[in-house]
């Protein structure tokens, strides 16, 4: 500890830091534009000059350690005098543009120039024109009023870990950007914007849109993964304009992925205006209370004939809880469990043995602490952007990464060791048989039995004692492993290994909210708060393929939504009365549904959403819901009062998550995972595999709406992905059309070639309309060509 | 990455090998400290320049971002990034050259050549630019054709001197 | 004896409507002098330059409109009138594609025009408008603009005999 006066007042402080750290850890302000608390120092901005005691020269805040006795002046006249000179100099190139800048109103150095800047300007010399970069669809440039602090370069090099800018050229020709033109590729590209102190990066989507004095600042939660990233909502006459990260350490620290910043662009694209009804082929408006009373009539004929098993509900994994609790209280007061969210997932054995819901039992901040990660099916720059930054901090911070993939995805950190297998669990198990080996104490029964064929080698041996050694070790299953079709053998596995090597489990669950949906009970085998059920009811998978009579679709699009999208469309085709609840609208939805209700997206209800350390975040609806769509959670209760269900009577929706907190509160949530194995290890094919992920764009609704988004270098092209040893057996070639076959469906789709592919592989993406008649996710495909 | 399918460069292998032993004087984890001496390399065995396909391909070889090495080949004046001529005419207009003349110099080798600074004459025989201090200031003024120092510059030795080119 | 003198004097000027004459004197006085009555609406009183009443946007000559977009008099309006809503011009410039003044709002304060960074929105010397239907009362884009072509010259002439005292 040393003690430092900064403008007379006595400060203690750790030894070590920098003067501007301390300045603002106690609300003394210092002028600064290249320093960012996130990032390296620079310190080439100049700006935080400051007097110090005993020294000749004033000295850069963001770069000077305190060390004992130092006295500090901010406000002297020395100091004033060098930051009023810095601006002068900072200003002499710098555009005066502001009427134009979208950075005006919240621009940092228009701020600091309020306060150090010169009234005049005593340079007449020519000024500085500099060409604008191509960034792609996300961000817009205007070069000339860079001022060069390289806070952009910094955080692609440091914090995302792929840099795509640089400083090019030197002296006054030096300037910022790609060199290439080209797009960002980079998923959390739009950091750049709220980094730049200046309007030379700002956002496309916004563009002259709106001030920032115009707009109103609403709290609320990101709604597309299960982080749960607190964001900012900026409206402007009841419109989402922008969409802000809030700083929140434990979560998203400053940052926000570009699927969170900029999804709002389809929040007002295809939606449903009015509650729509089929009349024998014809789509005709209606009012709310005949599309209800029409529900609950062809639901209870239904009812009578066939029995309430012969209803489904599916919902999206990024409902709010209170969605999903009143969804399965309706279901349930039905007399149907057939209830599910796990839209994606086609292994459902091992459901009965889960936890009470999925949730890890560490801070999630401490994932940027853990010494070995292993990293088992998932692609994880394009499932969790903001996990992905924790991980890659810890590598940085000496941890080891091991990767278990079907295929070879670009880490932005760097891995000890890459697996790139279609047979994921054949390398887990060998993991798993290593630590086996050890002879520990306590075997999970069944492990054995298992892992009998398995035969270690020696890159096993290396990752078992890495997890064993480490003091913080950490097993993650990603999205790929959760739809696998022997996800719960790999999830056996993680938890065998996690068992044997005290390394603990993350696994990252599809949406914003699958740990509400199972803490709701939005799953068939459990009710609200893991009250478990006399007789489960149909998972996802199974209430498809039985063909059932009716069908509840609440917030999806079940063609891009499902694991098996032909299934889904051939049962819901079938069905006798679907009802769909959604915020859009789609052609293939018209085909099949019945009754089309317009519910809102999260920006028009309040809600709750559980992520995955378990804390509930709850929101405010900050726009009235567009047109007659009304909030999901208010459809739901009025149409249990219209079928009579009891205890229906909720004034808001804090009425609803509190009953299930109160639930929630009487039961143990810790209780883990049971030991679940499989009798034995199945085979893995020979043939020609799909892998199918729903790519970084693609995964709900709302996104899949945002045009920028769409249109974003981070979105790989959709085509039959495959290596060159597969084209070559396939006798294809790159940009050739394909045809593409499963289930007897085929399309046309154009080779892409991908060394990230393994062998005897093609990668053909999901929740495109182009493939939402192809067959399972992961399974046997046909690429002939065209 | 799968969008590199853009004409890509493959170095040959004594190139590689060259590098290598550049990036042997090294630590291992420091591989990119040999860029300045791949990029020259690689410009003397690729015509006198740099495109960016030879620039991602050192990026790839030495492990280096490739706006890294965009950026350490435009900050050098001795790396070009546009066709040049067979021969490469440095000019010093640091402050002993310019006390010394160094601008007539300069005005002459532009009327004899035809081109301005920055140039490349039609012929494709020389590229006329300028450089910062080349460090002969003794002998000031002072050009730099391709690796070789003339010094004491005049008019009629100028003249002399372009002659031994071809 | 003062009082006497008074009491005398106030009887005789009574008498004689002396105070009458004096009144008549000065209607006799203005009779001859020039008439400044104004017959409205035939003709109309002069209006300083200064003079705030209908609003106006400009346009550069070359015909390109003057506003950019930036809302600072949207902000700057205590009666909040004004609202604006933008986005990029085909050619990538910043432009409004609503600009709606509500004139039931508008107090005339000219605080708009103050803060035009680019003499854009201005206050016209237009003192007599009405409205007979819901809705004029908003002056859209279009009518603005139309405002301002029709009185261009007037607009400009104002404004450079105001420039001095700015």
């Amino acid at each position: 500890m040393v003690t430092i006066e900064i403008d007379g007042k006595k400060i203690e402080t750790e030894s070590g830091k920098m003067i501007i750290e301390v300045a603002d850890a106690h609300n003394i302000p210092i002028p600064r534009f290249c320093y960012h608390k996130k990032l390296s120092i620079a310190a080439n901005c100049r700006m935080c000059l400051v007097e110090v005691e005993k020294s000749r020269k004033p000295l850069p805040a963001c770069a000077t350690p305190v060390a004992d006795g130092m006295k500090v002046f901010t406000q002297s006249q020395q100091a004033i005098i060098s930051q009023k000179a810095v601006m002068e100099f900072l200003l002499i190139n710098h555009p005066l543009d502001c009427p134009i800048c979208d950075q005006g109103g919240e621009c940092e150095l228009q701020d600091v120039s309020m306060g150090y800047g010169p009234d005049i300007s005593r340079y007449t010399e020519e000024k500085r024109v500099v060409d604008d970069e191509n960034l792609g669809s996300l961000i817009s440039t205007d070069m000339t009023r860079c001022i060069q602090c390289t806070r952009c370069v910094r955080f692609g090099e440091e914090v995302a870990g792929f840099r795509e800018l640089g400083a090019t050229d030197r002296g006054e020709n030096m300037q910022i950007g790609t060199y290439v033109k080209s797009g960002m590729r980079s998923e959390i590209s739009g950091n750049i914007i709220d980094l730049c102190p200046v309007g030379a990066l700002t956002s496309k989507p916004y563009r002259f849109t709106a001030r920032a004095w115009e707009l109103t600042q609403a709290n609320s939660i990101a709604p597309h993964d299960c982080l749960g990233s607190h964001i900012y909502l900026h409206t402007r006459r009841q419109e989402v304009m922008r969409v802000v990260p809030k700083e929140n350490e434990a979560l998203n620290e400053t940052w926000l992925s570009d699927r969170d910043r900029y999804s709002y662009a389809g929040l007002n694209h295809d939606r449903v205006d009015v509650p729509l009804i089929n009349n024998n082929g014809i789509w005709q408006e209606t009012d709310w209370s005949t599309a209800l009373n029409t529900i609950v009539e062809k639901l209870r004929l239904v009812i009578e004939k066939s029995g309430a098993e012969q209803i489904a509900a599916l919902a999206s994994p990024s409902s709010t809880v209170e969605e999903f609790y009143l969804l399965q209280k309706l279901m349930r007061g039905l007399g149907s469990h057939n209830i599910d969210h796990r839209l994606k997932q086609c292994d459902f054995s091992d459901q009965t043995h889960a936890s009470i819901y999925p949730h890890i039992d560490f801070p999630y901040a401490d994932l940027e602490n853990k010494e070995a990660i292993l990293l088992i099916g998932s692609n994880i720059h394009s499932e969790q952007p903001l996990a992905a930054v924790r991980l890659r901090k810890a590598v940085l911070r000496g941890a080891s990464a091991w990767v278990i993939n079907p295929v070879d995805y670009d880490m932005h950190f760097p891995v000890k060791k890459s697996d790139i297998t279609t047979a994921l669990v054949e390398h887990t198990a060998k993991i798993a048989k290593a630590l086996l080996e050890d002879k520990p104490a306590d075997i999970p029964a069944g492990a054995e039995a298992l892992l009998t064929t398995i035969h270690v080698d020696s890159g096993a041996k290396e990752i078992a004692h890495a997890l064993k050694k480490a003091n913080k070790a950490v097993v993650i299953l990603g999205a790929i492993a959760e739809q696998h079709p022997q996800a719960a053998t790999l999830r056996a596995l993680a938890h065998t290994i996690g068992h044997l090597s005290g390394a603990r489990i993350v696994i990252f669950t599809e949406g914003a909210n699958s740990a509400g949906a199972w803490l709701a009970g939005a799953i068939p085998h459990r009710e609200a708060a893991g009250k478990s059920v006399a007789k489960f009811g149909l998972t996802a998978r199974e209430s498809l393929e039985a063909k059932l009579k009716a069908y509840i679709l609440f917030g999806i699009e079940p063609e891009l939504d499902c694991a098996n999208p032909h299934l889904a469309l051939e049962a819901l085709k079938n069905a006798d009365f679907v009802v769909v609840m959604s915020a859009y609208k789609n052609k293939e939805m018209t085909k099949y549904a019945d009754i089309i209700l317009p519910i809102t997206p999260f920006t028009e209800t309040s809600g709750t959403f559980v992520n995955l350390s378990g804390i509930w975040q709850s929101f405010q609806g900050c726009v009235p819901p567009f047109s007659e769509a009304r909030p999901g959670w208010k459809v739901l209760r009025v149409l249990g009062n219209f079928f009579d269900l009891p205890d229906f009577e909720y004034a808001s929706s804090e009425q609803v998550s509190d009953e299930l907190k109160a639930l929630t509160e009487t039961i143990n949530l810790a209780k883990g995972y049971s030991w679940y194995f499989p009798k034995s290890l199945k085979e893995s094919s020979h043939s020609l595999q799909r892998i199918a992920e729903w790519p970084i764009y693609r995964i709900d609704s709302l996104v899949r709406r945002s045009e920028p988004l769409q249109r974003s270098a981070t979105l790989e092209p959709l085509g039959v992905r495959m290596n060159g040893k597969t084209a070559e057996n396939l006798q294809l070639k790159a940009n050739d059309m394909a045809l593409v076959q499963q289930n007897d469906n085929e399309v046309n789709l154009p080779v892409i070639i991908d060394a990230r592919i393994p062998d005897n592989v093609v990668g053909v993406a999901a929740g495109y309309a182009e493939t939402a008649h192809l067959g399972d996710t992961f399974s046997e495909i046909i690429v002939k060509k065209a | 990455m799968i969008d590199e399918q853009k004409n890509t460069v493959v170095l040959s292998k004594e190139i590689l090998q060259e590098i290598d032993t550049w990036v042997e004087k090294y630590p291992p984890d420091q591989k990119q400290s040999a860029v300045l001496f791949a990029l020259t390399l690689v410009q003397e065995k690729h015509g006198g320049w740099l495109t960016e396909a030879l620039m991602d391909a050192v990026a790839d070889y030495l492990g280096m971002p490739r706006v890294a090495v965009y950026e350490v080949a435009t900050f050098y004046s001795m790396y070009d990034l546009k066709p040049v001529g067979r021969h490469k005419i440095h000019v010093c207009n640091n402050i002993s050259c310019m006390l010394r003349n160094s601008d007539e110099v300069i005005q002459h080798l532009e009327n004899k050549l035809d081109i301005k600074v920055g140039q490349t004459t039609a012929d494709g025989k020389f590229t006329l630019k300028t450089a910062e201090c080349l460090a002969a200031c003794a002998n000031a003024p002072m050009m730099q054709i391709d690796k070789t120092y003339y010094e004491d510059l005049t008019k009629e030795k100028i003249d002399k001197i372009l002659e031994q080119f071809d | 004896m003062k009082k006497i003198t008074e009491y005398f004097r106030y009887y005789l000027k009574t008498f004689f409507l002396w105070e009458l004459f004096q009144g008549l004197k000065v209607t006799l006085r203005y009779f001859f002098k020039r008439k400044i009555t104004v017959q409205f609406p035939e003709e109309m009183t002069p209006i300083s330059p200064r003079f705030r009443g209908l609003l106006a946007l400009r346009r550069y000559p070359n015909g390109e409109e003057r506003c950019i977009a930036c809302k600072l008099c949207e902000a700057v309006c205590p009666a909040l009138a004004i609202t604006i809503e933008a986005e990029p011009r085909e050619d990538g410039s910043r432009r409004t594609t609503r600009y709606d003044i509500d004139m039931f709002k508008c107090i005339n304060c000219g605080f708009c025009e103050e803060s035009c960074p680019v003499d854009s929105i201005v206050v016209a010397p237009i003192q007599h408008y009405h409205m007979e239907n819901r809705g004029e009362n908003i002056m859209t884009k279009e009518k603005l603009l139309a405002i301002g072509d029709l009185m261009e010259e007037r607009l400009y002439a104002d404004r450079e005999a105001d420039a001095p005292y700015r």
